[in-house]
């Protein structure tokens, strides 16, 4: 699990997991209203930079504006889409059916972290979340579809693909 | 520099994230920081003296409040739009967006450019000037004249792709240096602060006045040939798409004739 603070919004804490070959994301999908997490298809993640862009969208949100959605964490998958259509999100982003690779995020208060593990829910085998370990399991062409990519943008690295990515979630829906 | 925005810009990015102020203008202070707003510190990697540049906008006294806060964001976020859309243009360079907070008016860049040897400044294309025509032996070395065509298709390329910079003096481009050949610069474009989205050859021919105007005023007696390989670098652009392209390029290069006889401001009479 990766732990860590965003230097500007020092009261919360985010925590990250990345699991591959999950067993129960059915079980998981259908009681994911009530979990303090984010669960989130890896297929449509490339790189932390993109997750974690999405996390900082959110606490500006939070903080300077408003939360479109109910909860942080369904706020977390809004961030992470180009449009602003939150049903589309969750399907987009969210855990599927079939879902086999997930990162699982949670924002909590500081002071107000949960007894509750990523790790009792999930059923699969945690590995590291990093840039290496997403490099297996991200779709670029479902990320192109989601993001509306021009085919003439072709970048020559994972992390020009990513940059792109990272430049919707800043301006989605401003 | 005011104590004021300082103290602002601090306590809206907390203690944590110490800032060192480069640059101010009259919209905006630049600031670097070694901090990334968001990626976690074992993530970036060793590399310690890696930088940020942070781009606020401070609010503006003598506005009222509620038209401020809407100033600022529409001019934050116009600025963070051209830069995603320039992103994905092949070819151009500009630099990456990290974070933008339209609501404050911050926007996090890439770090671009490099200390000139000699404390010749930062590489910025009047300092690369300056530092090869200072003693006039160099001036018209084959790496300034390379640059300055590559200058040149930059601007270029943003034209033709319908963008406008608004703003492009020799401060606003950034020599970035190749990493495998340490006498080749690529250009980059920065301060989209002034930016359109523009198919009005008026504003294109605006731009290279401008352009022209900066080079002549910091380097008069070399600026015939300095903006001479810029206008060969943009032409080159336009060359390359055809019949269209020289079309549109004849057509700018009168416009830029007619600017530059009658200054940047269109006349208001007749």
């Amino acid at each position: 699990m990766v732990s860590t603070i965003l230097p500007q919004f020092p009261k919360f804490q985010v925590n990250v997991s990345l699991f591959h070959d999950v067993q129960n994301s059915e079980d998981i999908r259908l009681q994911v209203a009530e979990l303090p997490f984010a669960f989130v298809d890896a297929s449509v993640i490339v790189s932390q930079e993109q997750l974690f862009a999405a996390v900082y969208r959110v606490l500006t949100d939070l903080t300077y504006n408003k939360l479109r959605t109910k909860t942080i964490h369904s706020e977390c998958l809004l961030a992470l889409s180009p449009t602003s259509n939150i049903g589309e999100a969750f399907n987009r982003f969210g855990i599927q059916q079939g879902s086999t690779d997930l990162v699982v995020l949670q924002i909590v208060e500081v002071g107000q972290e949960s007894t509750e593990s990523a790790n009792d829910i999930v059923k699969g085998t945690e590995v590291e979340f990093n840039n290496d370990n997403l490099l297996h399991t991200y779709n670029e062409q479902t990320l192109r579809k989601i993001y509306k990519l021009d085919n003439s943008f072709q970048p020559k690295t994972t992390e020009g693909f990513s940059q792109a990515l990272v430049n919707a979630i800043q301006l989605r829906g401003l | 520099m005011s104590q004021k925005i300082v103290d602002k810009v601090s306590e809206y990015l907390t203690s944590n994230i110490p800032i060192k102020l480069i640059s101010q203008g009259a919209e905006a202070v630049v600031f670097t920081t070694n901090v990334h707003p968001y990626l976690p510190k074992d993530q970036i990697g060793d590399d310690s003296d890696v930088q940020y540049i942070i781009k606020y906008r401070p609010p503006k006294e003598y506005r009222h409040p509620d038209i401020d806060k809407s100033l600022t964001k529409h001019r934050t976020l116009s600025e963070t739009r051209i830069l995603a859309k320039l992103y994905q243009i092949k070819d151009i360079h500009v630099p990456k967006i990290i974070a933008s907070d339209v609501f404050n008016g911050c926007i996090w860049l890439e770090f671009l450019g490099e200390e000139l040897p000699n404390n010749a400044g930062f590489s910025n294309l009047k300092h690369f000037l300056w530092m090869y025509n200072k003693d006039g032996a160099n001036a018209y070395d084959p790496i300034v004249l390379r640059t300055l065509y590559e200058v040149g298709r930059q601007v270029g390329l943003l034209h033709w792709n319908d963008y406008c910079h608004g703003d492009l003096t020799t401060s606003n481009i950034v020599l970035v240096r190749d990493i495998h050949n340490e006498n080749s610069w690529q250009p980059h474009l920065i301060d989209f602060g002034l930016g359109s989205i523009s198919s009005m050859v008026e504003d294109k021919g605006v731009d290279l006045y401008v352009l022209e105007r900066a080079i002549l005023s910091t380097h008069s007696a070399y600026a015939e040939r300095y903006n001479k390989a810029i206008i060969e670098g943009f032409s080159s652009v336009y060359k390359n798409e055809g019949e269209a392209g020289l079309k549109k390029l004849n057509e700018l290069l009168n416009r830029f004739e007619e600017v530059r006889l009658r200054g940047r401001k269109r006349s208001m009479i007749g």
